[in-house]
Parts: structure tokens; C-alpha cells; sequence
């Protein structure tokens, strides 16, 4: 290859970027760009490995036409038999102007042996220009014939360069132009448009033909047609023609270019399809604050600041039982229990245990969390991206909440626990009962029996001391009652430390659920959309 | 059958010479001469109408006759007074009395058929007769007058009679005075018209069943000729085929007592022929006229039917079927209904074909007059160019046919898709009317549309392609098309070169037998030079003797019109019933559709009942405050015995709590099902087919009140709970002896008891027991879930009905209509 035949470097790395976007498509993009954008892929590759000194210039039109003639005259010989039956030209025939390394392309395009022609136009006085041409007589493409055959399609789709063979009668057929014309805008380059017998109508009817044509064709989108008016039956125009096709092929773009305008019809129509817009606009991965979002309402659907709750009020009302001041526990004693009036003894302990802490996940919420991840993030995405978001981010839904009970049970709070000091503090609260007990006893002795006490004791039944006696069995009572509530206040202060200990702990592991089962197929997705639309936008720069 | 014709013809000159006066006398005589000379007015009203009726009723009578029981009816016929007369009269004093006329073509129509009686050739024989007395009639006016322009006209309009009376404007004194003429009060005036008007009327009145048609007609003629005489007769093509004698006073009782006898009668025959006007078609017999009043009734509602038809749903193939109906629409209003009415009017000759392929050149030349734009720019022509002869030119320029496209006279921008130009000439033979199309095939689609509406109200078709073109898909397409509605067709092959002739001629023939088309008539114009929009003479000669012919050959002509519209009423045997399918697959479609939604809001439902007895409501934040709430002693202290007073307690905090979470919950379970469902509707709608994608797009989520909807049915649901517990849970009496209990509270271990499903052994179930009894509970139980359901299905409602609009939006298709279509079909076909 000549540094001239090189395409681009805009092709190719548009073409990577094509590729890259065929990778990332499946699923997201519409399976008919999908396929057209992967043959795309193909022929750009078959084409550009096969002889770049080649140009494929292909004679297209509606039957009887003069495609078959206009061969012949461009060929000078009689190659490709003309009749007045339609359809005439079944099969394609190719002429080659310079057969060296022709045959793989004409092998590539599947002319049959027996229709290739070749000129060695080298020897040719004033066809030197033509080297490199293979010149096709497409069979038409709007008979009844072609109904059921596709060779001109495949052909007019495989060419470098389409030369449009139009005539008088038929230049404005639909079968032209609604299937092939309106397609063409932006191969101008590799398209020319050959108004064939225009011998059949005086100057002044061709004149006004052209112009119509070529409003006709700018109208439907081609900007600067080139129109040869050509007459292959007198010969006028086809040495123009030639010289439009001679300077195609002399200068071997035409393949890039025709690639070229193909690549940027299908990204026009993929940006239809998928607009770059925005999209990039969305980050490749989860923000913090949807993260914490997540990982708030995932502790919702856990209950966590319940779970803190409900261990810190039944940390208190059990501490009752240790640190509490016996005094008024023993008096509630003798209130009657209504659950014994009901005779549903069994119960009470049963409530009990419903306080040993199991903390369980809420399917429902964990849905409801997910689901409202997956909307915030895909709220300006295509309808496509968002719902394969959508699916990304439910993907492992199914084993999240129990994921969560299973791990959160973990650090469940033991609420059976009882502190050492909780007991020190009974201990203490009994000592003070009992020292009470004592300064009651000192009390009655004292002032009861003053006399009658063992001289051990006799001290008791000085009442003297009396007094103190009592002031101190007063300042006992005074004592534990304190002591209670001061130590109540501790029990409460230890609750809410360990409850925000366990809130802090749970919601760790549950930030570590939730990075592990949502947030990561969600930024695997995220990444995957970031870079789709990354590939489209090199397809179109 | 040529040879049939022939004969007939001549057989009967003299009608055809008979006709001539009587229609001549007619045109200009009404407004004058009617009040002056009744005897005259009454005596050529009947003269001409008679004519007409003669290609009308008789033939149809004789048709009748000639299937069911022609002797008998012929028999019948002829043992009345007035046969023999009326026979013996054309013979005897033909040409002296234009009255006799009238009955010249009744009784020789009726002597006719006797003696061919059976023989089907023979019936052949008579129809092109009498047809051909009705052309020859025509004929000779150009040469009579401009004032018998209306002569032609009245053909449709007698054809048309009973449809016309009503129009009549009794404002014209001589109206009145003819139609007087035609009551009995008649024979004062004119003794010798009177009689004859008796007997006609006797005849009638004798119900006599062969002359019933005749016998209406007559009457009705004469105050619908009146009519036609001086009002357009197109505007009474208008009026509907019902009351003969309605509109006009004038026509009054006589003709309407008799046309009261008539429809009985005729209707009869139908029925016991029904099949009739299909045989009859191939012998270019025309339709009675009470056939003819089935049909258009018929015809009328199946119009209704096409145009109720709403194809709102994309389905595949809706799009076909819009269209489908939108030309089946226009084929009756512009074609069909027209033509059933009055199928003697102009053939319309439709030239369709390629773009380039020299329509407007051929139809030029045919005209000798530049009509219609021709050029190298393709596509030519956008607007349709009508060409006729001058006398035939009202008829097109007022008629029904194309009745919806704007008239112009010459080619302007506005015309436009809904517009035809109508040009005259009097190159052109009568009777025929040249159609110049845009093209089927060039990049201007809409230019298709055109030339197919065009083709669709074609009595004759003529395709002309070229050497180039002839292999071409749109033009076999073209042809196929016209082998499906079974319409006459003529190719021409134009822009042969000499040289090629041969090959190419004998090639396009092969084509055109592999087709099945080789029977078709062919014209092959060569290459030549264009001068002037117009191709040579010779080139044409062949094609215009073809066009005059048709125009002379009234019998061909009109058997080329009955074979087309049977065509087309051919076709409407699958293309209607095509219609209604669609129609079915839109309303079991939609069906589908709703049947989507119902079923999956039906699953949100059930599942939620599971969740609600599998105790997954009780799980997350729901048991932890649970826990609190019994761990607490809160659940111990709720309950007080009967002695504490109950002091004014606050509502600890705790319960206000948990009494949030369950809501919170019972929320998240309730929205958490409906985002299900409505994926799920989503997914099931995409699934089935575009249309529905399109229709669930920005649906796939629940309503943004959803959330809003739900905690408020909760908390109003949990408030009915907590009444309930309060009213109904009348505790045992043992118990609230004993024992109080806050009704909040308990509402709550009552919820929990509820939803945590069968752990009937639970700590909340048992406590419930124990304070409300087992019965009160079931009852609470019952009604506490039934009253969520209730709520739930409330909210599930309001989310699928989103989607029912969305169905609506897209228009609903009315199931009947389907029905209504194949009861339509079936009727014209009872009809013909």
C-alpha cells in the first residue's frame, strides 16, 4: 500500500470506535443498527485488506435504462450483451483496467469467472487514467425479476463508487429513489448520477431534465449531485462520464471515501437512535450520596435505629431488676398481675423472650431501596440504559435481605447479658437493705426494750444515741434510693453508648451488603453505559 | 353474441327512429309546451321514459321471467288488454303517435322474450337491443340540438326514478301540470293519452305482475322527467333511493299507490332471484330497480360500517388496514355507490401506467386537444384529467362519481390531491369519458394514491407501459391488482421502436400469459415523434375505433361497466371480511392487553395476602419495635385491671412508634407489589407486540401518588382497626371484669397477631384470645383483612387504570363493528 491508499487515521480509529460500540451493544442497542453497524465492520475490513489500487465503480438503474450500453460504450467493447427484452442482464459483469491483484476483489464481490473482462488498458493510448477500474453492469433492481433476486442490492452496497444510470422515462421512479436515493446523502463523493439517453430529447428538453433531476435529488437530501447527461447510443457524454470515473479512480479514495459516508450515515442514524447528549454527563460510578442514601434506607428496612431503641429500653427496664432500689420492685410485687388474672401465666415469660434480639431485613423495603437507587441514577438515561440499570441493580435483590438478617443477627445485641458491676451494685443495694434493717432493729430495740439489752449491745439502748440511730437508718434509705437513680443514670448513659456502638456497627455492615450486592453491579453498568456513549462520541468526532 | 346484437338491432329500427322524436320533443318541451299541450307533455314524458324504462324494468322482468317462470309470466303479460295494443301499435302507427312509443319498447320487450323465451343467446340479443335503442336515443342529439343535452342525463335519471321523485320542485307550474298530466285526471284533458295513461294505470293497479316495474315507473317518470327536464338531474341522483313519491306534491298519491304495489311484487322476484344480477351482469342485463334500491341500501350500510371502522391500536397491518378502509371508503362513495344507482351513465375509462409512460400524450391524442400537461419533467401530471364529450360533461362535472374531489376546468395548484379537472371535447365519442392519471411509480407518493383512487372508480381500465418499463414490479403489480378486482382492462404498450417490435411485443405477451392476462386487449403504439403533446394520428387510430366502438356498442359498454362493478363487489367479499379481521385481532388484541394488566395488579394482590399470612410483614423495623414494645413492659402496662382507674394517660411514645413502622411497613410491602406489578404490565406489553411498548412507554413505574395513596389507605385502615377493636372487641365478659385494656395497644398486638400468619401459638395471638375471645377475634379478623383488601384493590385500581387510559387513548375499537361489517357483506350479497 502507497501512504496515499492508507485510510485515515480518522477511519480507523472511528471504525475501533464503531467496534467498540458493537461490543457494548448488544442488548442496548437496536438489533437492526446492531447488525447493519457489525456487516459495516466487516466490509470495512474485507475492503481494506483487498488491493487498494483498485476502484469498484458500479453501473446501478431501473430496467432498460442502458446500464448494459453504457458498460459496453465505457468499455469500448461489447461485453455485456443490450437487448430490447426487460429485464436484459440477469448476472453482473465486471471489466478490469489493470488485472494485477484484482482477483481477490472480484472474488470478494463474487463475479462469476465467466463475466470477468479484462482490458490491459496500460497499453491503451489515453486510458491510462482508467488503470485500477473494475467497472459492473449491475442486473436492475426494479423488475419483477429482481423482486426475488438480490444481486444489484448486494452489489450497489459493496462498490466504491455507484454510478446511478437514470433515463428520460425513469429518473423519477420511486424504486430508485425511495430506496436508494434518500440513502445517499453524504456520498456525494462516490456517487454519480448518469442521465442515459439523452439522445432521446432535443437540447432544450435535456436542459430542463437536468435541472429537475438535480432539484429532485438535492430535494432528498444529495447536496451537490454530479449529473453526466450520457448517450450510449451516439456516444455523447460517455467521454465525460469517464473522465468523472478516471479521476475517482486515479486518486484510490473511493473506497475510504465510500466507507467514510457510510460509517457517518449509520452514526447519524445510531445518534438518532442513542444521542450522546447528556449521557456522559452521568458518572461512571455511584456517588457518596446516593450511597449513603442506599445505605440509610437499607437500614430502614432493617429497623437499625429501632433495633438501638428497642436494645437501649430494654437494657434500662432490665437494669430495674439489678440496680434498681429493691424497695419499690418488692412493692409491685404485691400488685395483682393482670396477665395472672387471665390466667396466661406462661405468657409473661414468653414476652421476655421476645426481647432476646433477632434482627430480620424487610424483603419489601430492601425492594423499595433499590428500586429508588436505580431510579435517581437513571432518570435522564435511554429508555434501553435505564431499564438494563434497572435489571443491573436488581440482580442480586433476591439475596439481600437475607444476606442482612444473616450478618446483622451477628451483632445482635445480647440483652440477657448482665454487667459484673450491675451485680456489684445489687450487692450494694442489699448491703443498704440490710444496713437499713440493722438501724430499724437498733431502732426498736432502743426505744422498745431499753433496758433489757445485753450489755453487749448495751450501747443500742443508750438513748442518747438513739437519735443518731435513726438519722442514720434515714440516711440508708436515702442512700440506696440515691443510688438507684445514680445508678439507673449510668445504666442509661452505658444503653445509649452501647446503642450507638451497635447502630454504628450494624450500619457498617450493612454499607458493606449494599457495596457488595447493589452498588457494584450498579457501577458495573454504570461504567459500561459511560463507556458506550465514550465510543459513540469518537464514532462522531 | 356480436352477431346476437346485430340482430337485434336490426330486428328493431324502428324504435331506435321512434326515440329520436320522443326524446327530442322531450328537452325542449317541458318548460313550454307541458302547460300548453298536455296531451303532448303527458304523452312524451311517457315516450322517453319508457325508452329508458324499457332498458330498465322489461329487460329486468324479462330477465326474471326467463329464470324463474318466463311462459307463465310471459303468458300473464300478454293476456292483458294492453299488449296487444301496445304490440300492435309500434308496428302500425309508430312513427304517428310519439305516445304509443311509450309502449313500443314495453310491448315489444315483452313479445320479445316470448318467442326467444329461453335460449340465453337470444336473452343476449334483447338486452343489447334495448340498450342500444337507449344509445341510439342518445346519439342523435348532437345532430338534434344543444337542448337535448339533457337527454343523456336523463338516462341516469330514469334509471334512477324512484330515487328522484323526491327532489322535484313543485315550484314550476309546468311540473305540476305534467305530472297532473300523469294522474288519472289526465284522460279529461286528453282523451287519447288518457287512455293509455288508464290502461298503464290499470295495469298497475291490476297488479299485474310483469308490468309492476313498468307500471312504477311510468308514473314516477313522468314527474321525475318533469324534474329532470328542468332541475340537473344530478341533483336529484342525490336524494335517497326510498318514497318515490314523496318529495313533490305535484307527483302526488297516483304514483305513490303505485309504487306502494310495486316494491311487493318486484321484491318477490328478488327474493326468489336472488342471485339474479350476478347472472345477469355477464348478460349486460341491467339491475331492476328494486335490486338496484336493495343494493344501494345495502351498499349504504356497508359505507356506514367502512367509515365507523377505527383501527386505533399500531397492530401490524394497522396500517394497511387504515388504508384499506380509506380506499374502501372512497371506492363506495365514489364508484360503487354512484355507479349501482345508474349504471347507464358514461363509462369512465381510467389511464393509468408508469410515470414516463405517455398517459397524458395518449389521452391528448385520443382528445386532440392538449387536456392534460405533458413534458419530460417526471412525474407530469399530479392532478387527474377528466375528458368527455361535451353532452357527457355535466354528468361528470355534477355527478356522484368522484363525488368527493373538487371540480376544476383547468389544471391549478390548489386542486391538488382533492381535485380532478374535467375538459370536453367532442373528439371524443359519447358515452365514454378518457381518465388521465398521475403516475403509480414515480418518486411523488402521493401520486399513487391518486391514480389508485382513480382506477378504484374505473369502469374500464387501460394500463399503458413502454418497451423500457414493461418488466417493471410496479406495473405487474399494477396488473395483478387489476386481476383481483376482476376490472376490464386494455394495455397499451407504447414508445415500441420498430426495430424491437417483434421481440419485445412477443416477449411482453408471453409475460402477460404467464400472467393469466393474454385474453386482454392490446394496443402497441410506436415510437414516434411528439409534437405538440400529441402523438401521430395512425398511431392512435387503432386505440380511438376501440373507444368508439365502445361508444356505439352501448350492450359492450355496459357489459364492461357490470363486469367491473361485479368485480369490485367480488372484491369486497375478502376486502371487507379482510377489514373486520383486523378489526377482531384490534379488539382481542386490546383485550390481551387489558387481560395483561388485570392479571398482573391480581398477582400484586395475591402476593400481598401471602405476605400478609406469612408474617413478612413482621420482620425489619416492625419486629424490632415490636420487641420494644413487649420488652419494654409497655405491652404489660397497656394492660390494667378493672380497679385502677384509667387516668388520662398520654400515648407513650413507643406506640406511637411502632404504630408508624407498621404502617411504614404495611407501605413499603403495598408499593413494593405495584412496582411489580407495573413492570410487569410493562414487560408483557412489550413483549407482545410494538404497539404495545408504545403504549406502556412512561408507565413502567407506579404512579408518583402511589406512596402518598398507600400511607394514607394504611393509616385510615388502621384507624378502622382500632375502632374496630374499640367497638366490637367486647371483651369476655370474664375478662373485662378483670381486666382493661387501651384500645391502641391492643390494636396493634392485634395487627401483629394478624400478620404473623399462622403462629397461632404466638405471644400476640394468645394475648388477643385471651382478651377478646376467640369469636370476637374471627370477626375483627375477618373484617380488619377484608377492609385492607378492599383498600389495597381500591389503590390497585386507581394504578391500572393508567393503563386502561393509555388503551383508551389509543382509541377503542368497537366490537360490534366487526359484526356490523359481515352483516353488511352478507347483505349485499343478499342483495345481488
Amino acid at each position: 500500500m502507497t501512504t496515499v491508499t492508507t485510510p485515515r487515521p480518522g477511519l480507523s480509529s472511528r471504525l475501533s470506535a464503531l467496534s467498540k460500540v458493537v461490543e457494548l451493544g448488544p442488548g442496548r442497542l437496536d438489533p437492526k443498527l446492531m447488525s447493519e453497524a457489525e456487516s459495516l465492520l466487516l466490509r470495512a475490513g474485507d475492503r481494506l485488506k483487498l488491493s487498494s489500487e483498485h476502484t469498484v465503480v458500479a453501473l446501478a438503474g431501473g430496467t432498460g435504462s442502458g446500464k448494459s450500453s453504457l458498460f459496453n460504450a465505457v468499455s469500448g467493447l461489447e461485453l455485456s450483451p443490450t437487448g430490447v427484452r426487460r429485464p436484459t442482464t440477469a448476472r453482473t459483469h465486471a471489466c478490469v483496467w489493470g488485472l494485477e491483484g484484482a482477483a481477490p476483489l472480484l472474488d470478494w464481490l463474487q463475479i462469476q469467472w465467466r463475466h470477468r473482462f479484462a482490458r490491459a488498458s496500460a497499453l491503451d493510448k489515453g486510458e491510462s487514467q482508467l488503470h485500477g477500474l473494475i467497472l459492473l453492469d449491475l442486473p436492475d433492481h426494479d423488475s419483477i425479476r429482481a423482486l426475488n433476486d438480490n444481486e444489484a442490492d448486494r452489489l450497489i452496497g459493496l462498490a466504491d463508487l455507484v454510478v446511478w444510470v437514470l433515463d428520460p422515462q425513469k429518473y423519477a421512479d420511486a424504486s430508485t429513489h425511495r430506496r436508494y436515493v434518500t440513502e445517499l446523502a453524504g456520498h456525494e463523493a462516490v456517487t454519480v448520477f448518469a442521465l442515459n439517453q439523452a439522445d432521446r430529447l432535443s437540447t432544450e428538453e435535456l436542459a430542463e431534465l437536468v435541472i429537475d433531476l438535480n432539484d429532485l435529488l438535492r430535494r432528498e437530501g444529495v447536496e451537490h449531485p454530479t449529473v453526466v447527461p450520457t448517450s450510449a447510443v451516439t456516444g455523447r457524454g460517455v467521454e465525460s462520464l469517464k473522465s468523472v470515473v478516471a479521476a475517482a479512480v486515479s486518486r484510490r479514495r473511493a473506497a475510504i471515501q465510500r466507507l467514510e459516508a457510510d460509517l457517518r450515515k449509520l452514526e447519524q442514524r445510531m445518534t438518532a437512535a442513542m444521542p450522546v447528549g447528556e449521557a456522559l454527563a452521568i458518572p461512571a460510578a455511584v456517588d457518596e450520596a446516593r450511597k449513603m442514601g442506599l445505605v440509610d434506607a437499607l437500614c430502614d428496612a432493617v429497623g437499625v435505629p429501632a433495633v438501638g431503641e428497642a436494645m437501649e429500653n430494654i437494657y434500662v427496664e432490665r437494669s430495674n431488676r439489678w440496680v434498681g432500689w429493691p424497695f419499690p420492685r418488692w412493692a409491685d410485687r404485691f400488685r395483682p398481675d393482670p396477665i395472672k388474672s387471665l390466667r396466661l401465666e406462661d405468657v409473661s415469660d414468653e414476652i421476655k423472650g421476645i426481647a432476646a434480639g433477632t434482627v430480620t431485613a424487610q424483603a419489601a423495603e430492601v425492594t423499595n431501596a433499590v428500586q429508588a437507587l436505580a431510579e435517581g441514577l437513571s432518570g435522564t438515561m435511554h429508555p434501553v440504559w435505564r431499564s438494563s440499570l434497572h435489571h443491573a441493580a436488581r440482580s442480586r435483590l433476591g439475596k439481600v435481605p437475607s444476606a442482612l438478617t444473616e450478618d446483622l443477627t451477628q451483632v445482635a445485641p445480647q440483652l440477657d447479658r448482665v454487667p459484673a458491676w450491675w451485680r456489684l451494685l445489687k450487692a450494694w443495694q442489699y448491703a443498704l437493705v440490710a444496713a437499713f434493717g440493722c438501724g430499724v432493729l437498733w431502732l426498736l430495740l432502743g426505744l422498745l426494750i431499753p433496758g433489757a439489752l445485753p450489755p453487749a449491745l448495751e450501747l443500742m439502748g443508750d438513748t442518747a444515741a438513739l437519735p443518731w440511730a435513726a438519722l442514720m437508718t434515714v440516711s440508708v434509705l436515702g442512700l440506696g434510693a440515691l443510688s438507684g437513680i445514680a445508678s439507673r443514670n449510668f445504666v442509661e448513659l452505658g444503653a445509649s453508648r452501647e446503642r450507638e456502638r451497635l447502630e454504628r456497627e450494624m450500619r457498617r455492615r450493612v454499607a458493606a451488603i449494599a457495596e457488595k450486592m447493589v452498588v457494584e453491579p450498579v457501577e458495573r453498568e454504570l461504567a459500561r453505559h459511560h463507556a458506550f456513549y465514550t465510543a459513540m462520541r469518537g464514532l462522531s468526532s | 353474441m356480436n352477431t346476437a346484437m346485430d340482430d337485434g338491432r336490426g330486428e328493431r329500427p324502428g324504435e331506435q327512429t321512434l326515440s329520436l322524436p320522443a326524446i327530442t320533443d322531450a328537452p325542449p318541451g317541458p318548460p313550454a309546451d307541458l302547460p300548453a299541450e298536455p296531451e303532448r307533455a303527458a304523452g312524451r314524458p311517457p315516450g322517453a321514459k319508457p325508452e329508458r324504462e324499457a332498458t330498465g324494468p322489461p329487460e329486468s322482468s324479462a330477465a326474471r321471467p326467463g329464470r324463474d317462470s318466463p311462459a307463465g309470466r310471459r303468458a300473464g303479460e300478454r293476456s292483458e288488454p294492453e299488449s296487444p295494443a301496445g304490440r300492435r301499435e309500434p308496428g302500425v302507427a309508430e312513427r304517428s303517435e310519439p305516445e304509443f312509443d311509450a309502449f313500443a319498447p314495453f310491448a315489444s320487450g315483452d313479445s320479445k322474450p316470448g318467442p326467444e323465451a329461453p335460449a340465453e343467446p337470444q336473452f343476449d340479443a334483447f338486452g343489447p337491443v334495448v340498450r342500444g335503442s337507449g344509445a341510439a336515443a342518445a346519439e342523435p342529439e348532437p345532430a338534434t340540438g344543444e337542448e337535448t343535452d339533457q337527454a343523456p342525463e336523463e338516462t341516469p335519471a330514469a334509471k334512477r326514478e324512484p330515487v328522484a321523485v323526491e327532489d322535484s320542485e313543485p315550484g314550476a307550474p309546468a311540473e305540476s301540470d305534467a305530472s297532473e298530466a300523469a294522474e288519472p285526471g289526465l284522460p279529461a284533458e286528453a282523451p287519447g293519452d288518457g287512455a293509455e295513461q288508464e290502461a298503464v294505470a290499470d295495469e298497475d293497479e291490476a297488479d299485474s305482475v310483469p308490468e309492476e316495474p313498468e307500471a312504477k315507473s311510468v308514473p314516477e317518470d313522468l314527474g321525475d322527467e318533469a324534474d329532470s327536464v328542468r332541475e340537473s338531474p344530478e341533483t336529484e341522483a342525490e336524494s335517497v333511493p326510498e318514497e318515490p313519491g314523496d318529495g313533490a306534491e305535484s307527483v302526488a298519491e297516483e304514483p305513490e299507490t303505485e309504487a306502494d304495489s310495486v316494491p311487493d311484487k318486484p321484491e318477490d322476484e328478488a327474493d326468489s332471484v336472488p342471485e339474479g344480477p350476478e347472472a345477469e351482469g355477464v348478460r349486460e342485463e341491467e339491475l331492476p330497480p328494486e335490486t338496484v334500491k336493495a343494493m344501494a341500501a345495502a351498499l349504504g350500510a356497508l359505507r356506514e360500517s367502512v367509515a365507523s371502522l377505527r383501527f386505533g391500536l399500531d397492530l401490524p397491518g394497522a396500517g394497511e388496514a387504515r388504508k384499506a378502509s380509506g380506499e374502501l371508503l372512497a371506492q363506495l362513495e365514489d364508484y360503487v355507490l354512484p355507479r349501482v344507482r345508474m349504471n347507464t351513465a358514461p363509462a369512465l375509462i381510467v389511464v393509468a401506467g408508469s410515470t414516463g409512460a405517455g398517459k397524458s400524450t395518449l389521452v391528448n391524442s385520443l382528445a386532440e386537444k392538449n387536456v392534460s400537461r405533458t413534458g419530460v419533467r417526471r412525474p407530469t401530471t399530479g392532478v387527474p384529467v377528466l375528458v368527455c364529450h361535451p353532452d357527457d360533461r355535466q354528468w361528470f362535472a355534477e355527478g356522484e362519481l368522484l363525488g368527493g374531489l373538487r371540480r376544476f376546468d383547468q389544471a391549478r395548484p390548489e386542486a391538488g390531491q382533492r381535485g380532478i379537472v374535467i375538459s370536453a371535447t367532442e373528439k371524443l365519442p359519447q358515452g365514454v369519458a378518457l381518465l388521465d392519471t398521475p403516475d403509480i411509480d414515480s418518486v411523488v407518493e402521493e401520486h399513487h394514491e391518486i391514480a389508485h383512487r382513480m382506477l378504484d372508480a374505473a369502469d374500464l381500465w387501460i394500463f399503458v407501459t413502454t418497451a423500457a418499463r414493461y418488466a417493471d414490479a410496479p406495473a405487474w403489480n399494477l396488473l395483478r391488482l387489476a386481476k383481483e378486482r376482476g376490472a376490464r382492462l386494455a394495455i397499451v404498450l407504447s414508445r415500441v421502436q420498430d426495430r424491437a417490435r417483434e421481440v419485445v411485443l412477443k416477449h411482453f405477451v408471453r409475460m402477460l400469459t404467464e400472467y393469466g392476462l393474454g385474453e386482454i386487449d392490446r394496443f402497441v403504439i410506436s415510437e414516434s415523434k411528439v409534437a405538440d403533446g400529441r402523438l401521430p394520428d395512425s398511431e392512435v387510430t387503432e386505440l380511438r375505433l376501440w373507444l368508439a366502438e365502445l361508444s356505439v356498442d352501448g350492450a359492450r359498454r355496459a357489459q364492461a361497466v357490470r363486469e367491473t362493478l361485479n368485480g369490485v363487489l367480488d372484491s369486497f367479499r375478502t376486502r371487507v371480511p379482510a377489514l373486520a379481521k383486523h378489526l377482531e385481532a384490534q379488539v382481542a388484541f386490546r383485550g390481551e392487553l387489558r387481560g395483561d394488566v388485570e392479571a398482573a395488579y391480581l398477582g400484586a394482590l395475591t402476593d400481598l395476602d401471602k405476605a400478609f399470612r406469612s408474617g413478612a410483614l413482621i420482620h425489619g423495623e416492625v419486629l424490632a419495635r415490636w420487641q420494644d414494645f413487649a420488652g419494654s413492659g409497655d405491652l404489660m402496662r397497656s394492660l390494667q385491671l378493672r380497679k385502677r382507674a384509667r387516668s388520662g394517660r398520654q400515648t407513650p411514645e413507643r406506640i406511637i412508634a411502632f404504630r408508624a413502622a407498621l404502617r411504614a411497613g404495611l407501605e413499603s410491602v403495598i408499593v413494593a407489589a405495584a412496582t411489580r406489578a407495573a413492570e410487569e404490565v410493562t414487560a408483557r406489553w412489550r413483549h407482545r407486540a410494538e404497539v404495545g411498548a408504545a403504549l406502556a412507554d412512561g408507565l413502567e413505574r407506579p404512579s408518583d401518588d402511589l406512596v402518598r395513596h398507600a400511607g394514607r389507605a394504611v393509616a385510615a385502615w388502621q384507624e378502622h382497626v382500632t375502632e374496630l377493636v374499640r367497638t366490637e372487641g367486647v371483651a369476655k365478659r370474664t375478662v373485662s371484669k378483670l381486666v382493661s385494656f387501651d384500645a391502641d395497644s391492643l390494636s396493634l398486638i392485634f395487627m401483629v397477631a394478624m400478620f404473623s400468619g399462622g403462629q397461632v401459638e404466638g405471644v400476640p395471638h394468645r394475648l388477643v384470645k385471651a382478651l377478646l375471645g376467640a369469636e370476637s377475634l374471627r370477626g375483627i379478623g375477618a373484617k380488619a383483612l377484608s377492609d385492607l383488601r378492599a383498600r389495597i384493590s381500591m389503590l390497585f385500581d386507581e394504578e391500572s387504570m393508567r393503563y386502561v387510559q393509555a388503551l383508551d387513548s389509543a382509541g377503542i375499537p368497537d366490537e360490534s363493528a366487526a359484526t356490523r361489517l359481515y352483516q353488511a357483506t352478507y347483505n349485499l350479497e343478499v342483495a345481488r
